[in-house]
């Protein structure tokens, strides 16, 4: 599904330029569960957005089910994104204004969803996710766990085939934070692809694989059985 | 989607009350401003514009040279309307008129109608005044023929049918028929008339040959040409034909009038023939200029309070393209949010102006609009203009917000707020000059005002009452019975009193060559006791006095500016030379000091004054400034036995003189309420702006407590960088409202000077209204605990 080749990403500012990316080179399989890890500034993030079409490399090849996409403009980014890659933050990124049901329903919205099939899906996927109950609360005033199940919500609403997650448990205790993992782990069942970026070992452990990144480069990769 | 996006807008409006409020409201107060203003503009515009033929209406006026002065007159003389329609095919029809007071009588009702006027018949004909009883071709023909408005028929007649009813008009009781009842004159007329006489009633009973008298200016004049007329080529042919028709005339009086042509539509707000009674076309271009300005400041809080809070939406912006919102949808939603804050303001627009507008009619002295809603396409004017405001407003955030990448703004790396500092900046600078600027034209309109107001006019206007007598034939008894009344002082009669009008005499008056040089003197009737009692200082000669007996018909007091005209060095040398006058010959006998008979605005005009008991109409006392009431009641007892047949009135010399400064207090109250409306705009954006960027500042200003800032520190901190700003501001109001208020202060013959401490007061004034807006969320910010505003990084 991804296949990534000399991925090359570098920051300049006026005085320093930083190697975010240094040659790397990665190939995730449809229906895997990866996890990325490393310590802080190897390059995690900004693989994970260029992975989320977030961000564009500089030089490198990056392959999206079989299609060349390192050179595509944000107009094309945003439309392979929006149908094929649902994402979960740390901090889960609700928008504060919208209700747990708006803020799930929000990506049927730009995919041109129809309103009757909206209110189908956002309530089915509340349902699995189990804060049915709470659909007409704004985030404010849901629990952490709560928030970020809501975030899960929302990344899977649009049957994404890719679900890219940013340390899905850092702002959470471990009791909310295994729960996520068994959702995440749930959904890769069930046949979607997961790239996961973590600095927890426990939560590494749900994956398939690890892969371990150094200044940019991958270093290691460990297969969990 | 427009349902999420209404959701969001509305959510976020009620979520940040402060930022919604001061947008809002500052929009609505802009658009209110802005709103009531055009209406005020509109009707300025709209004077004579309702007539169907306005267009090819002329008013006729006339320069009239004579050897010593070029007088601008704003009619013709008498038989110049007649004559013209007479020699010129083009010319449709003619139709004068003279503005007159006339005292009117049914039974024991007696009315002294100020705003009455004499009128050739046609005035229906070229003039869309709408007849409701009566025959338009006829109902001024006849002598003696009355048409009221119908606010003044219903006075005398209530729900009589007021046709063919007789009054009585004038002090002589002559018998008129009412022949019509007309619609009352709209008020954006220049033409105003209560009650309409017919001139045939002037021009054939009262004073027959006026229709052939070239000397005598008495009514205004319009002309309506046939179509296809230019006007201008008739104006060209106008020299030729007075030459024809009266060019012996003209030689023998030495007064050359020319005549001109002034478009009906352009009467009231463009000629300068009229005085203080028109309107002024730089009226309008002022007010029309300070409306952008308060919609510009309005605008400015808007673009600056959304992209200060840009940073609070950046985490929307990203989340919404995380899943997969493109940037033209966002762009959308934040213009749309614009657009519904305007509409929002928009109804508080139409709420305010609703509000507002008896108060605003009652500033501007005349009803502007009788009700917003009378014209519903002027509100939809205005609700295209929020939206266009809403648009206008709403694209530049939008473009910034819509522009965030999500990677930055979701990982918190955004550097808050720093976009568009420059420009926000430049914008507060802009608001700020505008609010100096206009803060420097308040000072110097009332500076003007008051100078206007407390200058020394050389006459004594205190405790003087006037009463107009209209030449009743009890006038003189009427004046003797006041002496005897213990709290007037002393009692003096004469044809004008200062502010008021007078007549322009033509007058032969021998110069220092020692020829007799033609003029059109400024005249005023008097009689012995009246330089006296006004304490008008003689400089040279003497004063009229009974002990002569020749000063009742051939004695001549010229003030200063007179003396200077004829070329005297000194008054001294004009005392003892000839004089003619109105049928009157004689000599010089004082010269007075200069003193103000009009307004500052004009310089003061040569002038003469003889003694004629017959003219003098006006009787003005001198009371003693106790027990007024007292003294106003045995006035006006002695008036209702002595002039039983007119209604009581008076003035107090002070306030009617100092009425010729009423629409320039006008302005001054206009310009001062919208200058404060611009100020309040611009603080109420300096507010938000100010609490936004210690929002944004509130990790530093821990951070700088925590190392040991004091208070006072951070709140100099904060403001020092806003100061600046209108620092720069002032700067660059300055030169631009000196010249402008200097352009604005040559209206005035006599005026203030522009001095330096308006602007140090201006700049004081705003520094400390800018500081004061500052200082109440710099010092909350300053007293909060450090260890909170650390905490929430």
């Amino acid at each position: 599904m991804i296949k990534i080749t000399d991925l090359e990403k570098i920051y300049r500012t006026e005085e320093v330029e930083t190697v975010a990316l240094n040659k790397l080179s990665l190939e995730v399989k449809e229906g895997e569960f990866v996890a990325i890890m490393g310590p802080s500034g190897c390059g995690k993030s900004t693989l994970l957005n260029i992975v989320g079409l977030l961000d564009d490399p500089d030089t490198g090849s990056f392959k999206f089910n079989g299609i060349e996409v390192a050179k595509f403009n944000e107009r094309k980014r945003a439309d392979l994104r929006k149908h094929n890659i649902g994402f979960v933050f740390q901090s889960f990124n609700l928008i504060d204004e919208l209700t747990v049901f708006e803020n799930v329903e929000l990506p049927l919205i730009y995919t041109g969803v129809k309103s009757s099939e909206r209110k189908k899906r956002v309530e089915d996927v509340l349902d699995k996710m189990q804060i049915m109950h709470r659909r007409n609360h704004y985030p404010q005033q849901l629990s952490g766990g709560q928030q970020q199940r809501v975030a899960v919500a929302r990344a899977v609403v649009n049957k994404p085939k890719l679900i890219l997650a940013d340390e899905p448990t850092g702002n959470l205790d471990s009791h909310n934070g295994n729960e996520v993992m068994q959702l995440l782990t749930d959904l890769n069942e069930q046949g979607t692809t997961i790239v996961m970026v973590t600095h927890s070992e426990h939560d590494a452990r749900y994956s398939h694989r690890i892969v371990r990144m150094l200044d940019g480069q991958t270093v290691l990769e460990n297969i969990m059985v | 989607m427009i349902k999420n996006y209404l959701k969001i807008a509305f959510r976020n409006l009620g979520r940040h009350k402060v930022f919604s409020f001061i947008n809002i409201m500052g929009l609505a107060v802009g658009m209110t401003a802005c709103f009531l203003i055009f209406l005020y503009v509109r009707f300025e515009l709209s004077y004579d514009s309702f007539h169907s033929k306005a267009d090819r209406t002329y008013r006729v006026v006339a320069d009239i040279k004579t050897p010593t002065e070029v007088i601008n007159a704003d009619r013709p003389a008498w038989a110049v309307p007649p004559n013209v329609k007479d020699e010129f095919p083009e010319v449709e029809s003619f139709v004068r008129i003279m503005n007159n007071e006339v005292l009117v009588r049914k039974g024991d009702i007696k009315f002294q109608e100020e705003n009455a006027a004499w009128a050739d018949s046609s005035i229906f004909h070229v003039f869309d005044f709408k007849l409701l009883i009566g025959n338009p071709q006829t109902a001024l023909k006849e002598q003696f023929s009355i048409v009221f408005s119908e606010t003044t028929a219903k006075k005398y007649f209530g729900k009589e049918n007021p046709i063919g009813q007789t009054l009585l008009i004038t002090g002589d009781a002559f018998p008129a028929k009412v022949t019509g009842v007309m619609k009352d004159i709209p008020e954006n007329s220049q033409i105003k008339a209560d009650m309409l006489l017919s001139m045939t009633t002037i021009t054939q009973k009262f004073n027959q040959g006026l229709d052939s008298q070239w000397g005598s200016y008495g009514a205004r004049a319009y002309l309506l040409l046939k179509n296809g007329t230019n006007a201008k080529a008739l104006e060209k042919k106008f020299p030729a034909f007075l030459e024809k028709r009266n060019g012996t005339n003209m030689k023998q009086s030495q007064m050359y009038p020319t005549l001109f042509l002034e478009p009906l539509k352009d009467v009231y707000l463009r000629s300068t023939r009229d005085g203080h009674k028109s309107g002024n076309i730089n009226n309008v271009y002022i007010f029309s200029i300070v409306a952008i300005f308060i919609l510009l400041i309005a605008c400015i809080n808007f673009i600056n309070l959304t992209t200060a809070r840009s940073a609070e939406r950046a985490k929307e912006v990203g989340i919404r393209k995380v899943v997969g919102a493109a940037r033209v949808q966002l762009t959308r939603q934040f213009i749309g949010e614009s657009i519904i804050i305007c509409l929002i303001a928009f109804s508080l627009t139409v709420f305010f102006s609703w509000l507002l507008l008896p108060l605003f009619n009652q500033l501007a002295g005349k009803t502007i609009s009788h009700s917003i809603f009378e014209n519903i396409s002027y509100l939809i004017i205005l609700l295209f203009a929020a939206v266009g405001i809403g648009f206008l407003a709403g694209v530049y955030p939008a473009l910034v917000l819509s522009s965030f990448r999500p990677v930055i703004v979701l990982k918190g790396k955004f550097a808050t707020g720093s976009r568009g500092i420059l420009l926000r900046k430049a914008l507060v600078v802009s608001q700020f000059t505008i609010s100096i600027g206009l803060i420097i034209a308040t000072i110097i309109v009332y500076n003007q005002m008051s100078y206007m107001r407390n200058q020394e006019l050389g006459f004594s206007k205190d405790q003087v009452i006037v009463m107009n007598t209209y030449g009743d034939s009890g006038k003189d008894a009427f004046k003797q019975a006041l002496t005897t009344i213990p709290t007037v002082k002393s009692v003096a009669t004469s044809s004008s009193v200062p502010g008021g009008g007078n007549p322009g005499a033509y007058s032969e008056i021998e110069n220092i060559k020692g020829d007799l040089q033609v003029a059109n003197l400024d005249l005023y009737f008097v009689d012995f006791d009246y330089i006296n009692q006004f304490k008008i200082k003689m400089i040279a000669g003497r004063s009229f006095s009974r002990e002569f007996a020749t000063d009742t018909t051939q004695a001549m007091v010229l003030n200063e500016a007179a003396v200077k005209m004829f070329g005297y060095s000194s008054p001294q040398q004009a005392i003892g030379k000839r004089f003619k006058q109105w049928g009157r010959e004689g000599k010089i006998i004082g010269v007075m000091r200069d003193f103000h008979f009009r307004s500052l605005q004009q310089p003061i005009k040569p002038l003469s004054m003889r003694i004629e008991p017959g003219g003098c109409d006006l009787v003005s006392a001198n009371v003693a400034a106790a027990n007024l009431p007292a003294t106003l009641r045995a006035i006006e007892s002695k008036w209702k036995t002595l002039i039983p047949n007119r209604p009581f009135s008076y003035d107090f010399l002070d306030e009617f003189f100092d009425k010729q400064y009423r629409s320039e207090e006008r302005f001054g109250k206009l310009f001062l309420n919208f200058a404060i409306l611009a100020i309040f705009i611009s603080c109420l954006g300096l507010l938000g702006l100010a609490s936004y960027s210690t929002i944004q500042r509130t990790k530093e200003i821990g951070i700088r407590k925590v190392l040991g800032a004091s208070t006072s520190n951070i709140v100099n901190l904060l403001s020092k960088d806003f100061l600046k700003l209108v620092a720069i501001s002032a700067v660059i109001a300055f030169p631009v409202a000196w010249f402008a208020m200097n352009k604005w202060l040559q209206d005035f013959a006599y005026r203030i000077g522009v001095s330096w401490w308006v602007f140090l007061m201006a700049g004081i004034l705003a520094t400390l209204i800018a500081l004061l807006t500052i200082s109440f969320q710099a010092m909350k910010a300053a007293i909060a605990n450090p260890v909170k505003s650390l905490r929430t990084e």
